[in-house]
């Protein structure tokens, strides 16, 4: 009698355990399914659709976002820079490169949770292109730092890990099929606050 | 002995039939979806806005920081819903989510017959209903048709820098989203 009831029990606790326990170790450990790679950049095209696979749907429903959909852009994070080390809030980084065609594109900074930075005081958290200093050629480059820096600044505050935030509007690449095909801009590492 | 594997082995098959229902039944009861969010503050066909001001905090996350957008939520089960704003804007876009936040359609300000925000989301049943007889104020709108019953429509507006604040609130608090 005690001996059914203890396996009755452990069987319980096996299933019911075990199932929730690997159901929440999946979601936690499956931020990449579904990645796109671009030279330090990821995306998730497929992430926020119809086209998700189930533990990018589960996931995405447990986060409450609203993704941007095809017509209207996609977005890429960096979470290192060309080194390969992670990004902080107390260094500084230039962004520089050629930018795939878009109407126009933003970059903001956002921690870990993709929660906006706060800028410096009177700043505004991002920049957009159409407000970009370009050189003669139309290249673009991105200073990124706590500290002001002349051409296109995007200040941040405070410190620990960030990432950058990197948003096509209507831009042809904005399908899974297509955003393998373009180049992003690189993320270089010039000075760190000690 | 042979009791305790056997008691082990139907553990594991009940590990991987709580695993699989868990994962499909999430994204179905979770109350931390833009859904059950917007439910709390808002009710159906009410735009509200989901960016926030500065103060406040964005009620859907990982909205760009120099957009502004409302979202309302429908159900297509009560009729066909209308969706218009006057005014311009240098960029708006706008999504359909079904009840999951599931990105249904999209299109933006060049996607849209004379720029101006102005659709109607229906079921296919609802269109051919409607095309029989096209009402007036349906007549420069764009169709959105899926098989959705709940959902949200999000339109975002692109806010260049803070001289557009105005206009771009103007513009959004303009946004009707009507039950027809």
């Amino acid at each position: 009698m005690f001996r059914t009831l203890f396996l009755t029990v452990l069987v319980l606790v096996i299933a019911i355990g075990g199932g929730a326990g690997s159901v929440w170790l999946a979601l936690n450990a499956s931020e990449g399914i579904g990645a796109v790679a671009i030279g330090g950049w990821t995306a998730y095209p497929d992430v926020g659709t119809r086209n998700a696979d189930t533990y990018s749907k589960a996931r995405f429903a447990r986060e409450g976002g609203l993704a941007l959909g095809r017509a209207e852009g996609i977005a890429f994070a960096a979470q290192r820079d060309s080194g390969g080390a992670a990004l902080r809030r107390e260094c500084t980084y230039t962004i520089e490169g050629a930018l795939p065609s878009a109407r126009f594109w933003t970059i903001y900074a956002a921690d870990e949770q993709r929660i906006v930075l706060p800028p410096p005081t009177r700043r505004v958290p991002a920049l957009h292109s159409l407000e970009m200093l370009r050189t003669v050629d139309g290249a673009i480059k991105i200073t990124i730092s706590s500290h002001p820096a002349p051409g296109n600044w995007l200040g941040v505050t405070g410190k620990g890990p960030m990432q950058l935030v990197l948003t096509l509007y209507d831009t042809p690449s904005a399908t899974a099929a297509r955003v393998l095909e373009i180049e992003l801009p690189q993320v270089l590492r010039t000075g760190c606050d000690e | 002995m042979n009791r305790l594997v056997y008691a082990l082995l139907v553990g594991l098959v009940g590990a991987g039939i709580v695993h699989i229902s868990v994962l499909f039944l999430l994204p179905h009861f979770t109350e931390r979806d833009a859904w059950s969010q917007l439910s709390q503050v808002s009710d159906f066909y009410t735009p509200t806005s989901i960016t926030g001001t500065t103060a406040t905090t964005p009620l859907i996350r990982s909205v760009d920081p120099l957009f502004s957008a409302v979202a309302c939520r429908f159900d297509l089960d009560d009729g066909v819903v209308h969706v218009q704003a006057p005014g311009r804007v240098p960029f708006w876009s706008m999504s359909v989510y079904d009840r999951n936040g599931q990105n249904i359609f999209s299109f933006n300000d060049r996607t849209s017959a004379d720029g101006k925000v102005n659709f109607v989301v229906l079921t296919p049943a609802q269109t051919i209903e409607v095309r029989k007889q096209l009402p007036e104020e349906f007549i420069n709108s764009v169709f959105v048709e899926s098989d959705i019953d709940q959902g949200i429509v999000v339109v975002r507006a692109f806010v260049p820098d803070r001289t557009w604040r105005t206009a771009i609130d103007d513009f959004l608090s303009g946004v009707s989203c009507a039950l027809r």
